[in-house]
């Protein structure tokens, strides 16, 4: 059982190959750094690559590396000039660390600075073991009544908020969302609280859709049946869908060719086109379309300035109701089965909790 | 003679006391810290202000202060963790180092940072003595063609360069500018290099009004007979000076309120207003023009990311004519002379050479 273990820890040797182990249990060098108990971490499709397939795109493990990056916990340690947090505090931890020295982070944008230490990352160790250490601001502190389960799924929904002040979201507008995963949920929720005030979610599964109704989506559309309609067929269906609305702001949450084609096909003029989701490096892509409608279109990756603030905000202030997402609770010694079990693809958030404390 | 002294400092005994002292040689705080031999120093309205006033705002001179804050030198020590800058290397100083964990650093606003450590603002030393330390990415290295003594004025250029990027000035833009001195003067400069066509500069003294059209300005206007004018009659003579046409951008940098009501005043409807100059705490400003105009207003303060790099470019590729400024050279031991010129009115800009080498 690990919770005798000192600091036991979630490891991937290779693809399918994970193992519990002990680790060293990490200490504070530099006084602005914190050390947390991790409580609950939630599982990310990122990581079932690697659990699959022992890489994710460009990324190889080469040597074992500890999983997990959407965590939650308490604080066990802190160091000498930290004083945002004490011991004891319960906290959503944010897991990139950025050089303070990079042109990217003194621009305002540290998500794309190129010494990011990113946890579970080759080579970098993740948040799934006992203890994991970053400095004081990069932890937000959790309300009373935010659970710690909550607070581990401030991590994707870091993503929709970034993705949506990217969007410059803002009351009026009328939002299509492909993508029911996590992301594009959390993105309809987060556009909703933003002030969207027409939001379509566009996925293949019925349950996926019920959910983005509970999360705030005010229509909803399955285009399972719609493989090898016409690019127009499409967007007649997808207009209807959405009540003849043309949205202003597409978020592409999947990564798929065929739905950033619709996306940009039914997007507005002048609109704004949000590329969150990961797929193919090189697809088949609208560009006359771009010209011709003016759009705008932007990358995002990852969260930066005060997204994680405003995520934990958007939860205690209870505009996102992130805890419809948990389908899945899997104990520390578990985890191996919740990385099976997500990779069949039947969770949408499963939550694995940290270990047991020693007896 | 200060050329015997290890680290001769010009520092602000109190009000109206300015002596030559020997101070601690400064070390490198961390591995990331560069040591520069101070060779040429601007003096700025700043630095006489805190020699005649004892503060400015907030900032009180309570202890003896180093002053001087515009400042090019040569690199004589590099800590460990330096990877782009040697030993040798000619540098504009970048004399704000901003505290690498505040948000206002982590959104990209480092000027507006709360633990901004500023050269000559108390309690902080500035830059007036044979060495000074920043961190390596608060240097830039001067192209072997820009003279110290451009880099030196790189200090006042980046706010200039800060207030155009802030307004966003492009190609076609009509841009007026209250107030010649070295600020007003870069402005205009920089506003033409970023693609001004109109620009036009405001004040009361013909030879700096002079200097302005040698530096880029296109229309200049001497509004030194206008005392006493309705705002209507004011704001119609500096619109006949702009050929009728409003300009779109308007900086003030003098900070004086009739200067302020003029360029609102003067301004086209949805233009943008930049504030510069530092003046009166609280004015009487147009608020209802401002609305019915939907003009943009915005503060500005030094300078932030890239400003300073952007500086050293402009010089660099002859935008900016920088040495055009200078009106007066001084030694280093006859520190206290330039800052008596420079209180009574009769330079632009003058620069102080570094301390003789021991």
């Amino acid at each position: 059982m690990s919770r005798n273990l000192a600091n036991p820890s979630c490891v991937l040797y290779a693809a399918r190959n994970l193992v519990i182990e002990d680790r060293p249990v990490p200490e504070i060098t530099d006084p602005h750094y914190v050390k947390i108990a991790v409580k609950k971490t939630g599982i990310c499709g990122s990581d079932v690559h690697y659990y699959q397939n022992g890489r994710n795109g460009l990324k190889v493990v080469k040597s074992p590396m500890v999983l997990g990056h959407e965590s939650s916990g308490v604080i066990a340690e802190i160091g000498s000039e930290v004083t945002s947090v004490k011991v004891g505090d319960r906290v959503a931890i944010e897991p990139g660390i950025p050089s303070r020295y990079s042109d990217a982070y003194k621009s305002g944008n540290y998500n794309l600075c190129p010494c990011m230490v990113f946890a579970a990352s080759p080579p970098n160790n993740g948040t799934l073991a006992r203890y994991f250490m970053v400095p004081d601001d990069f932890v937000v502190k959790l309300p009373d009544h935010v659970s710690l389960e909550e607070g581990a799924i401030v991590e994707p929904l870091s993503v929709a908020v970034h993705s949506c002040r990217l969007a410059n979201v803002t009351f009026g507008d009328r939002c299509v969302i492909y993508g029911a995963g996590p992301v594009g949920l959390l993105i309809a929720a987060t556009a909703k609280a933003y002030g969207a005030t027409e939001i379509m979610v566009v996925d293949i599964f019925d349950d996926k859709l019920e959910l983005a109704k509970q999360l705030g989506a005010t229509h909803t559309y399955n285009s399972s049946e719609d493989r090898g309609a016409s690019e127009d067929d499409n967007r007649t269906f997808q207009l209807a869908a959405f009540g003849g609305n043309v949205p202003n702001i597409v978020f592409d949450a999947t990564g798929v060719e065929a739905c950033i084609t619709a996306g940009i096909n039914l997007i507005k003029v002048g609109g704004t086109f949000m590329q969150v989701g990961v797929g193919k490096v090189k697809i088949e892509f609208p560009m006359a379309a771009v010209g011709n409608k003016e759009l705008t279109v932007k990358g995002v990756y990852r969260y930066s300035h005060d997204d994680y603030r405003l995520a934990v905000k958007l939860v205690g202030e209870g505009k996102v109701d992130v805890k419809k997402l948990v389908t899945h609770r899997f104990t520390f010694d578990h985890a191996v089965e919740a990385y099976e079990v997500v990779s069949q693809g039947r969770a949408v958030k499963c939550i694995i909790d940290g270990p047991e404390d020693a007896e | 003679m200060s050329l015997k002294l290890e680290n001769p400092s010009v520092v602000l005994k109190q009000v109206g006391e300015i002596v030559i002292e020997n101070r601690p040689v400064p070390k490198l705080q961390d591995s990331h810290y560069v040591k520069i031999a101070i060779k040429k120093t601007g003096i700025c309205g700043s630095d006489v202000h805190y020699y005649t006033h004892g503060s400015i705002g907030p900032f009180v001179v309570k202890n003896p202060m180093v002053l001087g804050h515009e400042s090019a030198g040569i690199v004589v020590e590099i800590g460990a963790d330096v990877q782009n800058i040697q030993v040798g290397d000619r540098v504009a100083v970048e004399p704000g180092v901003p505290s690498r964990y505040s948000d206002e650093y982590k959104s990209g606003n480092y000027n507006l940072c709360p633990c901004m450590v500023f050269a000559a603002t108390p309690p902080y030393d500035g830059t007036l003595a044979r060495f000074y330390t920043v961190p390596e990415d608060f240097v830039v290295k001067l192209p072997d063609h820009v003279s110290l003594e451009e880099g030196a004025l790189v200090e006042p250029l980046s706010v200039a360069v800060h207030a155009t990027r802030i307004a966003k000035v492009t190609f076609g833009d009509r841009v007026a500018v209250y107030g010649a001195g070295p600020v007003g003067l870069l402005i205009a400069a920089t506003a033409k290099a970023y693609g001004a066509t109109e620009v036009l500069v405001i004040d009361v003294f013909d030879n700096k009004l002079e200097l302005a059209r040698t530096l880029g300005a296109t229309h200049t206007y001497n509004s030194g007979g206008d005392r006493g004018l309705s705002e209507a009659d004011l704001v119609a003579k500096q619109l006949a000076a702009l050929n009728g046409i409003p300009p779109n951008v308007v900086f003030d940098a003098s900070g004086a309120e009739p200067c302020i009501r003029a360029g609102i005043n003067l301004i086209k409807a949805g233009g943008t207003y930049v504030q510069v100059g530092m003046g009166k705490d609280d004015v009487n400003f147009p608020l209802t023009v401002m609305g019915t105009k939907e003009l943009t207003v915005r503060g500005l303060f030094r300078y932030s990311y890239d400003d300073y790099k952007m500086a050293v470019k402009l010089v660099s590729e002859n935008r900016v004519d920088v040495k055009k400024l200078i009106t007066h050279r001084v030694k280093f031991d006859d520190a206290v002379k330039a800052f008596e010129l420079v209180r009574d009115g009769k330079a632009v800009k003058c620069i102080i050479d570094g301390p003789e080498d021991i």
